[in-house]
């Protein structure tokens, strides 16, 4: 008898939510940690969201993870970023109590009876026939389970950079991990190699804050999560403030001892994350650059300087710090820092996150080549949940791209690999105006139900405000409102003018909406929208049924792609390494032409090169929950 | 449609006799199947005419013929594969026995169209040139030849390519302002936005705006003849054709059936329908003409109504004018050799006249130029590039209407998230025109329109 159904390496923020989510299903969990005393620790910006991570983490609360209770919980800043432009691209955004976020974390953990913590090193995954066995610990010990998630992080092989000097680090203070990195090697995982960086950190009680731009956020603070009825911790106040030209002069006298620019750094940082360096030698045209200082916690003295993240030496460090005006007395605590990790191409992967070699045996997280806290989240949940429905035999739950963001991240991860540290943004869901904030519960709440991690009173909850955004929809659809010429017309035709607004429709009288008190700008949002856009929202309804033909169209796992004629030896190469699922997700494999993609398409639709079933058409990865507007 | 092996053959040139015949092979073996069947085989030099004789079933003993051999080697060939292509004397017996000895040497028998795909797969052309290659190969007018040839030279590729990028910029740009909300940078301006897209879009009409002459330079147009019996259709439908293929007596009611015959006229391919004169009659045969003649009206692009001046005009010739007011047509006026019993200005407002003896005029070339002018209503074939293939056409339609739409947004200061969905559709349709994304079943469509060894 295995001791744990499912052993989660690593308690990040994949790992809190795969861990999490797999207890709540019911399973006997391991989680698995070097110390709990970093449980989901926040190595770099103090802060939870931002424009499409906002939308992971609203997703990842309707699914039922813990991402946007936490954050609720121990926020000191709130800000709905997008106001200015449509519901679509609204995203939520707060500061963290970085300490108080991992304690709050731990504290659910330690709520959930099926789940035990390992502390340990894990040092290999152990596995029989193909399938995992087990981890175990360097310390000696050998743990049995039935499936394991690996999240990692940036702790395989990782190396800290603060110019020439080097230390084998996972995060700054904490050791890396080699044996388990070697473990994975063996298993035969295609890997890379990437980089990330950090900015130094303040004491606040050295900055003279009376000399910055303040940057408040909003009042009231509006929630991630759709449980929260109202955010009541006192909030306080970012600072803005701009590079100079004596920065830019710095960076560049002391270039040659960036480990980014003397070769020192291999791994491949992220581009739109660019490091101070980066900034100053690669948009030599920009005069200033913004720079945030951001609080790390309401009684900590730290103070994190966003837009500020280097590599350079601790000396050129501080000079940089005290070249900023309003900080000529900063003390720097800590100095910012590069580091360089492994990580797994993640189109070994399963969309349900699962390794395509091993059998049981999952990644998530930045170890699958991501940044981020959310992109991290969201993977560790679908790692965690479809663990479980692998022990038990279950259908994994897959996510469409026109379902949620969650899905455009599994697809693209697992269909187009990564060449440099993979975020979220909104560009890359093409069906992004479908995948807002305001309904990523009626996209999703009804599919964490059905695989078991909504609550009865997430339930009740969600229910409620279903029937009321429905009534909401037909009052709109049946109320006829004067507007300021008078004339009367359809409130549904009304929204349609830009102008008009449901806030303002509602307050005038003669449309009676229910509003929940806690929750009125998620109700106002999900009906305005579905009227206001409705011509958009329909034109991306129509191109997502017609994507969904080519979705529809398995592809067998043995295909062979060398028996297609007109495809090069690249793309053959691609896709046998790849192994899409469907034609759809071929499509999307990098380098493969849509000319290929419709040859393809005639050999699998003829049944060439495989079994009879070759054409059989694929379970849709998710119906579209989406209600549609009629 | 395709199989897994990977050189073909196929005779390149049209079946028949003829001065030369050209057998075709692609593929990595192509080269060893030269060899094979090659007296001269593996000395081939690239892109080099070689006087060689060629071997041929049964035995590969016996040389068949003496022909010309040149390789092509990937990737400068037509198909980006391996290419040799063998001229040899063009009798079909001989062609068929080089191809027979090239599939013994390794290679099978081409689908049609499948060198084009094949160059296609390998991007030595985008799907706007392969059909150019099919439209070139099937032009039966110089104009289309022409534009056709302009095509698969690349300049509607070009110009739907730069519309293209200016689109991926603009919405590179629209996408950093929203997913970069707070670098206090503004990536687009919102009034450069509105302008911008505007100027797109106008870029799409201007394509647009030739597409009407280049369909009807590449699709044609038909036009039917009508008029009383006896007023000169049959001899106007001859005079037209160059050739006297429909029957002319001065017996009323000759022509009971539709005649349908296609004519070069101005440049344009038409389909000219001859048909019954129109009246009232007891005959059943003529009557049922007389229907499938005003069936002919409903389906034609244009009209002929033939009338004969050396008589009054009765009320079944006031008759077919007025059904016909409504078409495009263009009246001739017959019989200019008699008498005039009225005139052709006194037809006030019913379009374009043209007054003509086709007894004595070989060639009425007033009445071609009156109906090219009325065909290409004002738009004439312009400079390149043109577009004239409906595919195409609608594609770039439904671009220039997503632009128009993205346009109007802008002005109303939408926001990008929206302008985005719109450029989004727009650059969709831009790149199924070239190839770069296409619908399922658009390549089969496509090439299916070709002949074998193409």
């Amino acid at each position: 008898m295995d001791q744990y159904d499912v052993i989660v390496v690593g308690a990040g923020h994949a790992g809190c939510e795969a861990a999490y989510a797999a207890a709540r299903i019911g399973a006997r969990v391991g989680l698995c940690t070097l110390s709990d005393a970093t449980v989901a620790h926040m190595p770099c910006n103090p802060a939870v969201g931002g424009t499409a991570k906002g939308h992971l983490v609203r997703e990842i609360d309707a699914l039922g993870g813990l991402m946007g209770l936490a954050i609720d919980a121990v926020g000191i800043q709130f800000k709905l970023l997008n106001l200015s432009r449509g519901p679509a691209v609204w995203s939520p955004r707060a500061q963290a109590d970085k300490k108080l976020y991992g304690a709050w974390m731990k504290q659910a953990l330690d709520r959930e009876p099926g789940l035990d913590w390992i502390i340990g090193r894990a040092g290999r995954i152990l596995v029989e026939r193909g399938r995992v066995a087990g981890v175990a610990l360097e310390e000696g010990g050998r743990i049995g389970c039935r499936a394991v998630v690996v999240t990692t992080g940036t702790f395989l092989n990782g190396l800290i950079h603060v110019g020439p000097e080097t230390r084998a680090a996972g995060r700054a203070g904490e050791p890396a991990s080699h044996a388990l990195a070697e473990s994975l090697k063996s298993l035969g995982f295609r890997w890379g190699r990437l980089k990330t960086g950090t900015p130094p950190r303040l004491d606040r009680r050295s900055i003279d804050f009376s000399r910055f731009e303040p940057a408040p956020g909003d009042e009231p603070p509006v929630p991630f999560s759709f449980m929260t009825e109202a955010i009541d911790r006192p909030q306080v106040l970012c600072h803005l403030l701009y590079t100079t030209g004596r920065v830019a002069d710095i960076v560049r006298r002391h270039i040659g001892r960036s480990p980014l620019y003397n070769g020192q750094i291999s791994g491949i940082g992220p581009r739109y994350c660019p490091s101070l360096e980066d900034k100053i030698m690669r948009f030599p045209d920009r005069e200033r650059h913004q720079i945030f200082l951001e609080p790390e916690g309401l009684d900590v003295d730290e103070t994190y300087v966003n837009g500020y993240s280097m590599s350079l030496p601790r000396d050129v460090q501080a000079e940089l710090v005290r070249a900023l005006p309003g900080l000529e007395d900063a003390v720097m605590l800590r100095p910012g820092y590069a580091v360089e990790y492994d990580f797994v191409q993640p189109t070994e992967l399963y969309p349900t996150f699962e390794t395509k070699r091993i059998g049981g045996l999952f990644l998530a997280g930045q170890v699958n080549g991501t940044s981020g806290y959310e992109e991290a989240a969201a993977q560790g949940l679908l790692a965690g949940i479809n663990a479980v429905r692998r022990t038990r035999g279950r259908e994994p739950l897959v996510i469409g791209r026109d379902e949620a963001y969650t899905g455009v991240l599994a697809d693209d991860l697992t269909t187009r690999g990564c060449l440099e540290p993979y975020r979220m943004f909104t560009s890359r869901a093409e069906h992004r105006l479908l995948l807002r904030i305001d309904n990523a519960d009626l996209r999703l709440t009804p599919r964490g139900r059905e695989v078991g991690l909504v609550s009865d009173a997430r339930w009740a909850r969600f229910e409620r405000r279903r029937e009321r955004y429905e009534r909401n929809r037909a009052r709109v659809r049946r109320t006829t409102v004067a507007l300021d010429g008078g004339k009367r017309l359809r409130a549904a035709q009304a929204l349609r003018r830009p102008e008009v607004r449901l806030e303002r429709l509602a307050a005038q009288g003669g449309l009676a909406l229910e509003i929940a008190p806690g929750e009125r700008h998620i109700d106002l949002a999900s009906v305005e929208t579905e009227f206001k856009y409705a011509g958009y929202l329909d034109r991306q309804q129509a191109a997502i049924a017609r994507a969904r033909r080519q979705e529809g169209l398995r592809i067998p796992g043995d295909f062979r792609y060398a028996g297609v004629p007109g495809l090069s030896r690249e793309m053959v190469e691609r896709l046998s390494a790849t192994r899409p699922a469907t034609l759809g997700q071929a499509a999307r494999v990098p380098g493969v032409t849509p000319a290929a993609v419709a040859v393809i398409g005639a050999h699998v639709g003829r049944g060439a090169g495989s079994g009879p079933h070759a054409a059989a058409p694929a379970p849709t990865p998710g119906e579209n929950r989406q209600p549609t507007s009629t | 449609m395709y199989s897994p092996d990977d050189t073909i053959v196929a005779v390149a040139t049209p079946p028949g006799r003829g001065g030369i015949g050209v057998v075709r092979v692609s593929g990595p073996a192509a080269a060893a199947a030269a060899g094979a069947i090659l007296r001269a085989g593996h000395d081939l030099q690239p892109r080099r005419a070689t006087l060689t004789s060629v071997v041929g079933a049964p035995d590969l003993e016996r040389a068949l013929d003496q022909v010309v051999a040149t390789y092509f080697p990937a990737p400068a060939s037509y198909t980006g594969e391996d290419v040799v292509e063998i001229s040899g004397h063009g009798s079909p017996v001989l062609l068929r026995q080089i191809v027979e000895a090239v599939v013994r040497a390794g290679a099978r028998l081409a689908e049609p169209g499948e060198f084009t795909l094949r160059a296609f797969l390998n991007g030595r052309m985008d799907l706007v040139q392969a059909e150019a290659v099919a439209d070139l190969i099937e032009a039966v007018t110089p104009l289309q030849a022409r534009v056709a040839f302009d095509q698969l030279e690349g300049t509607v590729t070009a110009a739907i390519g730069a519309i293209d990028a200016a689109l991926f910029d603009l919405s590179a740009r629209l996408e950093a302002s929203i997913d970069f909300p707070e670098e206090g940078y503004h990536f687009a301006e919102p009034a450069a936005v509105a302008a911008e897209t505007r100027s797109l879009q106008q870029r799409a009409q201007a394509l647009l705006a030739g597409a009407r002459a280049g369909r009807l330079v590449r699709e044609g147009r038909q036009v039917v003849i009508l008029g009383k019996p006896n007023v000169g259709k049959s001899t106007l439908f001859n005079r037209l054709l160059g050739a006297p293929r429909a029957i002319v007596t001065d017996v009323p009611g000759t022509t009971r059936d539709l005649l349908t015959e296609t004519a070069e006229v101005e440049g344009l391919p038409l389909t000219l329908v001859d048909t019954a004169g129109i009246r009232r009659t007891a005959d059943a045969v003529e009557s049922e003409g007389v229907a499938r003649a005003r069936g002919a009206l409903q389906v034609a692009a244009a009209v002929l109504l033939v009338l004969d001046r050396s008589r009054p005009l009765d009320d079944e010739d006031l008759a077919l004018l007025h059904e016909t007011a409504a078409a495009d047509r263009v009246i001739v006026v017959n019989k200019a050799d008699r008498p005039p019993v009225w005139d052709a200005a006194d037809l006030q407002d019913a379009g374009p006249r043209v007054t003509v003896s086709l007894r004595d005029e070989a060639d009425p070339a007033g009445v071609r130029r009156a109906l090219a002018e009325l065909l290409w209503a004002g738009e004439p074939l312009r400079d390149t590039p043109t577009l004239s293939n409906l595919r195409h056409i609608v594609l770039v339609e439904r671009a220039a209407a997503a632009l128009a739409r993205a346009a109007d947004a802008a002005d109303a200061a939408a926001p990008e998230e929206l302008l985005l969905a719109d450029l989004q559709d727009a650059r969709a349709a831009l790149e199924e025109v070239t190839g770069k994304r296409t619908a399922d079943d658009v390549l089969q469509r496509i090439f299916t329109r070709f002949c074998i060894g193409k």
